[in-house]
């Protein structure tokens, strides 16, 4: 990366190229439902889009949990893992989502933003968690029932078009989710290595010495809150959607303590490892607790001791750091072997 | 000549602690003005209060005539004014050329766009190789800053300052902790930047030898409180200058810095 490589291609093949892996996981996800149909269901192509029932139809379902909880440990991951912010409110933006308050979300948005900027470290930590105890309480306050259903949530919210109907378009709400999401990631990539993101990097790193530079951290701070802050509450629309009854859950400080836990065990600030994360999160707490029942919390639990132990920056994470070991040792080799000083690239994403 | 810099009864308390006392100082435009004094004299905090770390108890700071005493700190930089700090203060998983690259990139409006890969804007990678080039650190461009060895991340420092090209540089002890046969290819990489760009150098430093030789004038403080200032020659034949603090330096201090022979 010293010299500006401008060799990269341009145009459609360089794009292509830049982005085989969303393309190749979109192919993959897009022939999923289609290949369970034939394979596991023994029925026919069309049966995807007539949403028949059956293995697909049921295993889109689950996919599009995921997907849905990629995005929303992707917004986490740009505030914590790029951003280096401890927040603890994170919940509440989704859960602003999931009522289907899109308006108020864009206000929270912006109230909370100029409120948080200001705070840094552990006070940026407790000011959230501040923040989303109120909402909680306000949620489940009898005084909004009618809006908001106190203890039991909403129930029976409708889809407003076809392709977000999840009961009878489930193929159509699968492509719409997973496109919502994979779009979400190229922008949020495109995000980390445009200039502004590279500011975000400095903050985690070390916010004073990004002051000193010139950077006023409180607008950098802003647009990270306003981007997430959104795109959770996309999230927890789209949850309202695929899962018509919401509860008060997914405002509670658990739910923002499950983002925590999909990018850990996908990889701190590796973007990719959210969208892993959250497949491996819902798929272990889905299949252990099919097979095993009772027991699957405790296996849950070591599962996850399991995966922090041996993969201690998350699966994304310890992918990279040791692919990038095996790229040095054999870049040292070369050296060794031609003599000549090849410069091994940056290993910063 | 004119004044560039100049503070006005600056002072700066701690609870019972007067750490900047009443500190009224001139910076000569294009000089490369020196402040000395013991450990704990104030040197950094008064630093502080120039780059705006640190908000005066009492006393204005003033930068080509404008009063800049309740600037933000983010703002001093834009001003012209860069400051580098006695313990490295660095981005540390970055790597060396994001380092300096974010220092390049800060002072337009180029920092906020949100989509654009950074890659695209050229000048400022092309002047991020200029300034590794300057500081010496082309060859470490793609290591993380802090496996650096300490010598390196001093440059880097340095380098971080240099890239915006500000027209005044404080300098605070940028040879701290560096091997002794280091110190003089900084020194001699700061009096080049200064004399080609005609800029101001504010420089705190330890090692005597090398703050007579590079000097145009020094200030030496002493508890908080400006003890004495002149040419260099003068402030070695000053006797209060003698007893107070260059004297017990160089007698209890032995070899600080590594620097001194
Ligand atoms: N943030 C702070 N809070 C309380 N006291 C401080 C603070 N910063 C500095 N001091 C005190 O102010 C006095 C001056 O410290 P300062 O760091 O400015 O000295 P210095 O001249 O830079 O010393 P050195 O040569 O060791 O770098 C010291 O007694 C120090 O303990
Ligand atoms: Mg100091």
């Amino acid at each position: 990366m010293t010299a500006p490589t401008m060799t990269d291609r341009t145009g459609l093949t360089g794009w292509l190229q830049r982005r085989r892996g969303v393309l190749i996981t979109a192919a993959l996800l897009v022939a999923f439902p289609f290949i369970i149909s034939i394979v596991v269901d023994g029925q026919g192509l069309a049966a995807v889009w007539s949403n028949e029932q059956g293995n697909a139809r049921f295993l889109q379902g689950l996919a599009i949990e995921v997907f849905i909880l990629a995005l929303y440990a992707l917004s986490y991951d740009l505030i914590l893992g790029v951003t280096g912010l401890l927040s603890f409110g994170h919940a509440m933006f989704f859960a602003v989502g999931a009522y289907v308050v899109l308006i108020a979300a864009l206000l929270q948005a912006f109230l909370f933003a100029i409120v948080l900027p200001r705070v840094k470290g552990i006070t940026f930590a407790l000011v959230t968690l501040g923040f989303a105890s109120v909402f909680w309480i306000v949620i489940q306050s009898s005084d909004l029932q009618e809006w908001a259903g106190a203890e039991i949530g909403l129930q029976g919210v409708e889809a407003p078009v076809w392709f977000l109907d999840t009961t009878n378009h489930r193929f159509a709400f699968y492509l719409v989710s997973l496109a919502i999401l994979l779009g979400v990631f190229v922008l949020y990539q495109r995000i980390i290595d445009a200039p502004a993101g590279k500011v975000f990097a400095s903050i985690r790193e070390n916010e004073d010495r990004s002051l000193m530079l010139g950077y006023n951290t409180f607008w950098f701070k802003l647009m990270v809150l306003v981007v997430a802050s959104i795109t959770a509450a996309l999230a927890g629309a789209m949850h309202t959607m695929h899962q018509p009854i919401v509860t008060p859950n997914v405002a509670s400080l658990a739910f923002t303590v499950t983002a925590l836990l999909i990018i850990l065990i996908g990889g701190v600030g590796t973007l990719t490892g959210a969208l892993v994360g959250a497949a491996v999160y819902r798929l272990l707490q889905f299949y252990l607790d099919r097979w095993y029942g009772a027991a699957s919390e405790l296996l849950i639990g070591l599962a996850y001791v399991l995966l922090v132990l041996y993969l201690p920056y998350g699966i994304v994470g310890t992918w990279r750091a040791r692919s990038l070991r095996i790229k040095e040792g054999r870049d040292r080799l070369l050296q060794m072997v031609t003599g000549a000083s090849k410069e091994t690239s940056s290993p910063e994403e | 000549m004119s004044v560039i810099l100049e503070t006005q009864s600056l002072r700066r308390e701690f609870g019972a602690l007067v750490a900047v006392d009443d500190v009224s100082v001139k910076i000569e435009e294009g000089s490369l003005h020196s402040i000395i004094g013991p450990n704990g004299a104030g040197k950094t905090t008064f630093f502080n209060l120039v780059s705006g770390t640190l908000k005066p108890t009492a006393g204005r700071v003033f930068y080509k005539g404008e009063d800049i005493t309740d600037l933000p700190v983010h703002r001093t930089i834009h001003e012209g004014i860069g400051r580098s700090f006695q313990i490295t203060n660095i981005f540390p998983n970055l790597t060396v050329f994001e380092n300096i690259r974010l220092a390049s990139q800060a002072l337009g409006s180029d920092s906020y766009r949100l989509f654009r890969s950074h890659l695209k804007f050229t000048e400022h990678l092309e002047r991020t190789n200029e300034v590794l080039e300057e500081v010496g650190l082309t060859s470490r461009a793609p290591t993380l800053a802090r496996t650096l060895p300490h010598g390196d991340q001093r440059k880097l420092e340095l380098g971080m300052i240099l890239a915006p090209d500000p027209d005044v540089l404080m300098l605070d002890e940028p040879t701290a902790g560096m091997a002794a046969e280091q110190v003089p290819e900084l020194m001699a990489l700061v009096q080049s930047i200064q004399e080609a760009g005609n800029k101001t150098v504010v420089l705190v430093e330890h090692n005597m030898n090398v703050v007579m030789s590079v000097s145009d004038r020094i200030t030496v403080m002493h508890q908080g409180a400006l003890l004495a200032e002149g040419t260099p020659a003068e402030i070695s034949a000053d006797e209060t200058v003698q007893t107070a603090y260059l004297g017990a330096l160089y007698n209890e201090e032995p070899g600080r810095d590594g620097g001194k022979t």
